[in-house]
C-alpha cells in the first residue's frame, strides 16, 4: 500500500492549541454519554475516506473497515510467523493438485448486523453465503466503482478480468453475469478458479479488498454505502462525524445469533510473559465501545497521551528525548505509571527513486549514456549518509538493504552494496561525467529536483534538507519540488518526476509484494513509479510470483533483490521501527504489521485506569 | 484672509519637507522609523548573502545541517568536554549562536536574516503588483465616473466578496507552491482598499479649481490624472504602503507555517512550524526570536503609518 513518506500529518496546525483545549474537555461532554462500567477504548485516528472496502485504499480506512466487515481469513493473532486462519471459512480451503482451483466453505450461523437495508427480512440481518463473497469481489472488479484494490485480482481469476472490461460501458453493470473462476457452488461454498498460481492468495483473502459485502446495503444505500457499513465484525458503526471523531459499539448480533470467537492461544513463552495469555479462551470482543478522534498534530496527540485520553501512542521524533532514555528504554516518569514501550521492526520501506524515463538519471537506449546515468545513481547512493540519517530519527530507523525488509523470506543481512562513502562516490560521479558534481552542460553543479507529497510536516521538511545535504557534500543540488498529495501521484502517473519521496507499507508479508514495485508491466501508473525495467529481474519475477514457498523462491527472490540494488532505482532510506506507547490498563495488545481488525482482541483493565484516573 | 495667508507660507515649504518636519517632532514615529531602516538594512544584508551563495554555487551556510548542534540555547559559548557533574575539567568554544540553533543544528539568527529578507521580498513585490492595480483603476474609476465608475466598482466589490485567504489558496494551487504563488496570491487580493480610497480622492479632487484650470487649458485626460490629481493624492499611496507592508508579511509567514509559502528557504512562518514541536520542551528559542522579529516589524510599520498619515494629511498642514 502506497503511503506518504512521512508518518505525522499536520493540516489543522493552526488550530493546534484549540483542539487541545477542545478535546481535554470532551471526554466527559456530551459526546460521550456511556456507563461508567462500559469497557471504552479511546484511540485517535487519520482522517478515513470512508467504511466502502472497495474504496478504503490507505491504512486508517482499511483499519476502520476491518472493525465492521470480515473476511474468509484472518491473521493469527499471536503466533509468528504471520499464518493465516479461516475467519468467515469453516477451514482452510481444498486446493486442487495443480494449484489452480480453490475450494472454500463459507461458516454456517454468521449474521449480519441488522439494518434498514434488509427489507425482506424487516431489517433483520440475514446470514452470510457465499454469493456474498462473489459479489464484493465482483465490486472490486467494477470500473465504474474506481477501486484501488483490482491489483490483486488483476489477471489472476478465470473470466474476471472480461468482467472488469464490460462493466467499463454505459450500462449499469450486471452482477448477475455468471464468471467461470468465481462462482458459489451451493450456498456455503466458493470457488476460485486461477489462471497461474497464486500463492499469495490466502493473504489477499484476509484483506478488506475480500471482505463480505451484502448486495442489499450496496444497493439500499447506493453512493452513501460508503458512509453505511453493514458487515458481520465485531463491531458496528454508531456515528462518524467525518475527519472529527468516529464511533464504534459491539455488534449485539454476534450475541443475539449465538456467534462465539475465542481468544487465541500461543505456543510462544514470550507470550506468556508479556501477559498475552490471561484471557485465552474468552470471548470477543473485550471492548464494548471504540471512542476515535482524528487529530492531526502530533505534539496534541502526545499530551492527550500524557492526560490518558487515549490508550496508545507513538513516539515522534520531537518527543524522543525526553520519552527514551539512553539505554532504548523509559524514562522513570512514565515507567512509574506503568506505561509500556513495546519496539518492533516493521515492514515499511520508505525510499528515495529515481524515475528511470528520466534524460539524466534514469536508462538510456544508449549503452554508454545507460553505464553513465546508472553510476550516477550509484553515486548518489554512496552520498546517502546513514548514520546521520537515523541519527536525526532518533534511532528510530534502520537502514534497508534492499527491497526485501527484515522479516519476510529473501531478506539478506548482508552488508550493503553501496554504504555510505564519500571518497566512491566522488569517483562514481566522476566517471559518470560530473567532476566534483560540474554538469557540462551547464558549467554549474548538476541540479537534481525532488518531488515530494507534501510540505507540512517539519520533520518531513526537514528531513528533505537533511538529503539535500547529503547530496551537496558531493556537489549535487537537490530542490525539493513540494506539492499536494493528489498532484503529486498525478506527476508520479504521468512519469513527470525525476525523483520523488515515498514509501510502501507491506500489504502482506511476501517479498513479492515489494519486489513487484520493480516488474516492468507495473510502470506507472501502476504501482512501479520508477518505471523501472530490466528484463532479467521481470524474467526471474514471473518465475517467482507463481511459485509456493521455499527454499527455491527464496533464492529467486534474494537474486531480485541483488539486480534491484545494483542497479540502484531507489536509494533505500529507512525502515522504521515501531516504537508504541501504552497505558497500563491496555491488555493483549501485541505489535502486528497487519493490524486490520485487531482490536478485538485487546482488553482495558477497568480497575486499573479508575486508579489511574483517581490519582 | 489671515488663513489664505497661512496657506501661501506653508506653500513655500514643500509638501514633503513640511511632512518630514513634523514627523521628526514625534519622537515614538521616529524610533519606527530607525527600526524599518534595520530592518531594510539587514534584509539588503541578506540578499547580499543569498546572491553571494547564488553566484559561488554553494549551499549556503544557514541551510547546511549540522546535528552535532541541535537544539543548543542560545549561547556565545559552549562547553565541550563538559561532563562538569562528574567533576572534569570544562572546555568551552566559541559559538556564534547568539538566538540558538534549531533542528538541523543551524544558526536561527543567520535564518533570521534570511526571514527578514524573505518577509522584505514579499512586502515590496506584493505591493508592486497591488499599489499600480489600485491607483490607476481608482484613478480612472474616480476621474472618468459613469460606466467606467460601475465597471471599477463592481470588480472591486467582487474581489472583496472571496474570502481573501481562499483566493490567496487558490492561486498558490494554480501557479504552484514557492514565493511566486504567494507575490500573486497576496498582490492580486489586496489592491482594493487603495483602489477605494484613491476613488473616493479622485472625485474629490475632480471637482477642484486646479483641474477645472487644466481642463480649460485643453489637456488631455491622462496628463490631469497622473500629472495633476495623483501628486495630490500619492500621500495616500504611502500610507497605505507603511500599512499593507506589515499585512503583507505576516500573510506570508503563515501561509509558509501551513506549508503552501515558501519552499526550501527559511521563512519565518517555516521557522515557527518548525519550532512548535518542541516548544513544550522547552526549546523556546527560535519561536521566540522569530516572533519578537514578527512583533517588531510590524509594530513598527503600523505605528510609522499612523505617524506618517498625520504627517501627510493636508488638512492638518496648519497646525504644522
Amino acid at each position: 500500500m502506497r503511503v506518504k513518506a512521512h508518518t505525522a500529518e499536520i493540516r489543522r496546525a493552526l488550530f493546534a492549541v484549540l483542539t487541545t483545549f477542545c478535546i481535554l474537555g470532551c471526554r466527559s461532554g456530551s459526546d460521550d454519554t456511556v456507563s461508567s462500567d462500559e469497557m471504552v477504548y479511546y484511540g485517535t485516528t487519520s482522517r478515513i475516506r470512508g467504511f466502502d472496502p472497495v474504496k478504503a485504499g490507505d491504512v486508517a480506512s482499511s483499519i476502520a473497515a476491518s472493525k465492521v466487515y470480515e473476511g474468509l481469513f484472518q491473521y493469527a493473532y499471536l503466533d509468528r510467523p504471520y499464518h493465516v486462519e479461516p475467519l468467515l471459512a469453516e477451514s482452510l480451503p481444498s486446493v486442487s493438485e495443480d494449484g489452480l482451483t480453490y475450494t472454500f466453505t463459507v461458516r454456517k450461523g454468521i449474521y449480519f448486523q441488522d439494518d434498514p437495508c434488509f427489507v425482506e427480512t424487516d431489517g433483520k440481518g440475514r446470514e452470510l453465503v457465499a454469493e456474498d463473497f462473489v459479489y464484493a469481489i465482483k465490486r472490486i472488479s467494477d470500473l465504474k466503482n474506481e477501486s484501488t484494490g483490482y491489483w490483486v485480482f488483476n489477471d489472476r481469476i478465470v473470466g474476471l478480468d472480461e468482467f472488469r472490461e464490460a462493466s467499463g460501458s454505459e450500462d449499469p453493470t450486471d452482477y448477475t453475469v455468471a464468471i467461470e473462476g468465481l462462482s458459489a457452488l451451493d450456498r456455503y461454498t466458493l470457488q476460485l478458479k486461477l489462471k497461474r498460481p497464486y500463492p499469495q492468495l490466502l493473504w489477499i483473502l484476509t484483506m478488506h479488498y475480500a471482505f463480505a459485502v451484502p448486495r442489499e446495503a450496496v444497493e439500499y444505500y447506493g453512493d452513501e454505502f460508503l458512509n453505511h457499513p453493514v458487515g458481520t465484525g465485531p463491531y458496528i458503526l454508531k456515528t462518524w462525524r467525518r475527519n472529527y471523531r468516529i464511533e464504534f459499539v459491539r455488534n449485539p448480533k454476534w450475541v443475539e445469533t449465538g456467534r462465539v470467537e475465542l481468544y487465541p492461544g500461543s505456543t510462544d513463552p514470550a507470550d506468556g510473559d508479556a501477559g498475552l495469555l490471561a484471557d485465552i479462551g474468552h470471548p470477543l470482543p473485550f471492548i464494548d465501545r471504540i471512542v476515535q478522534r482524528v487529530v492531526d498534530d502530533p505534539s496534541t496527540q502526545w499530551l492527550m497521551f500524557l492526560q490518558g485520553e487515549i490508550e496508545s501512542s507513538g513516539i515522534s521524533r520531537d518527543n524522543w528525548d525526553v520519552v527514551i532514555t539512553d539505554g532504548n528504554n523509559l524514562t522513570g516518569e512514565l515507567k512509574e505509571r506503568g506505561i509500556r514501550l513495546l519496539k518492533a521492526v516493521t515492514l515499511d520501506l520508505y525510499y528515495i527513486g529515481f524515475n528511470m524515463d528520466d534524460p539524466i538519471v534514469g536508462a538510456s537506449d544508449d549503452p554508454d549514456a545507460d553505464a553513465r546515468h546508472k553510476k550516477l545513481r550509484q553515486a548518489l547512493t554512496c552520498a546517502f549518509n546513514t548514520a546521520e540519517w537515523i541519527r536525526f530519527h532518533n534511532d528510530r530507523i534502520t537502514r534497508p538493504t534492499g527491497p526485501v525488509p527484515p522479516g519476510v523470506a529473501g531478506y539478506a543481512d548482508k552488508d550493503p552494496m553501496f554504504p555510505f562513502d564519500l571518497a566512491r562516490a566522488r569517483q562514481l560521479l566522476r566517471d559518470a561525467g560530473y567532476p566534483d558534481g560540474q554538469d557540462p552542460a551547464t558549467g554549474r553543479r548538476l541540479i537534481l529536483t525532488l518531488e515530494l507529497g507534501s510540505a507540512q510536516s517539519p520533520e518531513f521538511r526537514q528531513s528533505t534538507e537533511l538529503f539535500a545535504s547529503f547530496m551537496n557534500e558531493l556537489g549535487v543540488v537537490i530542490e525539493a519540488s513540494y506539492n499536494n498529495w493528489p498532484t503529486f501521484l498525478g506527476k508520479m502517473d504521468r512519469r513527470q518526476a525525476q525523483m520523488y519521496r515515498l514509501g510502501w507499507v507491506a500489504d502482506y508479508p511476501d517479498a513479492e509484494n515489494f519486489l513487484q514495485l520493480f516488474y516492468g508491466p507495473n510502470s506507472s501508473p501502476g504501482p512501479n513509479h520508477s518505471n523501472y525495467v530490466n528484463p532479467d529481474f521481470d524474467a526471474l519475477y514471473e518465475k517467482a510470483r507463481i511459485m509456493q514457498d521455499g527454499p527455491e523462491r527464496t533464492e529467486l527472490y534474494a537474486r531480485m533483490a541483488d539486480i534491484v540494488i545494483d542497479d540502484c532505482p531507489w536509494i533505500f532510506t529507512a525502515t522504521p521501527l515501531s516504537y508504541g506507547l501504552h497505558h497500563a490498563w491496555i491488555r493483549n495488545y501485541k505489535h502486528h504489521d497487519f493490524p486490520y481488525g485487531m482490536i478485538k482482541y485487546y482488553r482495558i483493565d477497568m480497575d486499573r485506569r479508575k486508579k489511574e484516573d483517581t490519582q | 484672509m489671515s488663513t489664505q495667508m497661512d496657506n501661501v507660507s506653508a506653500e513655500s515649504r514643500s509638501l514633503w519637507g513640511d511632512a518630514w518636519r513634523r514627523l521628526r517632532k514625534n519622537r515614538l514615529a521616529l524610533w519606527c522609523l530607525v527600526v524599518v531602516v534595520i530592518y531594510t538594512v539587514t534584509a539588503f544584508y541578506g540578499e547580499v548573502q543569498y546572491r553571494y551563495y547564488q553566484f559561488k554555487d554553494e549551499q549556503p551556510s544557514y541551510q547546511r545541517p549540522d546535528l552535532d548542534s541541535q537544539y543548543l540555547a542560545p549561547s556565545l559559548t559552549r562547553v565541550l568536554k563538559g561532563e562538569d557533574r562528574a567533576g572534569r575539567s570544562v572546555v568551552k568554544e566559541l559559538l556564534r549562536h547568539p538566538c540558538g540553533t534549531d533542528g538541523l543544528g543551524r544558526d536561527v539568527l543567520a535564518r533570521l536574516v534570511q526571514g527578514t529578507r524573505i518577509a522584505f521580498l514579499v512586502g515590496i513585490v506584493t505591493s508592486i503588483i497591488a499599489i499600480p492595480i489600485g491607483v490607476i483603476l481608482g484613478c480612472l474609476a474616480g476621474y472618468f465616473g459613469g460606466k467606467v465608475d460601475d465597471f471599477i466598482v463592481w470588480l472591486y466589490t467582487t474581489m472583496a466578496s472571496i474570502p481573501g485567504l481562499l483566493f490567496i489558496l487558490a492561486i498558490a494551487m494554480v501557479v504552484g507552491q514557492g514565493l511566486l504563488g504567494v507575490y500573486l496570491g497576496i498582490g492580486l487580493t489586496t489592491w482594493v482598499g487603495l483602489c477605494r480610497l484613491i476613488r473616493g480622492e479622485v472625485i474629490k479632487h475632480k471637482s477642484s479649481t486646479y483641474v477645472t484650470a487644466a481642463r480649460a487649458l485643453g489637456l488631455g485626460h491622462a496628463r490631469i490624472i497622473f500629472r495633476h490629481i495623483l501628486p495630490n493624492v500619492f500621500h495616500i499611496v504611502i500610507v497605505t504602503f507603511t500599512i499593507r507592508f506589515p499585512q503583507a508579511i505576516s500573510t506570508e509567514v503563515f501561509l509558509s507555517f501551513l506549508g503552501i509559502g515558501v519552499q526550501g528557504e527559511p521563512s519565518w512562518g517555516i521557522m515557527i512550524s518548525n519550532s512548535r514541536l518542541r516548544l513544550w520542551q522547552g526549546v523556546w528559542w527560535e519561536m521566540t526570536f522569530v516572533t519578537i522579529a514578527i512583533f517588531l516589524v510590524v509594530l513598527a510599520f503600523n505605528l510609522l503609518g499612523d505617524a506618517l498619515r498625520d504627517a501627510l494629511d493636508p488638512r492638518l498642514r496648519e497646525a504644522g
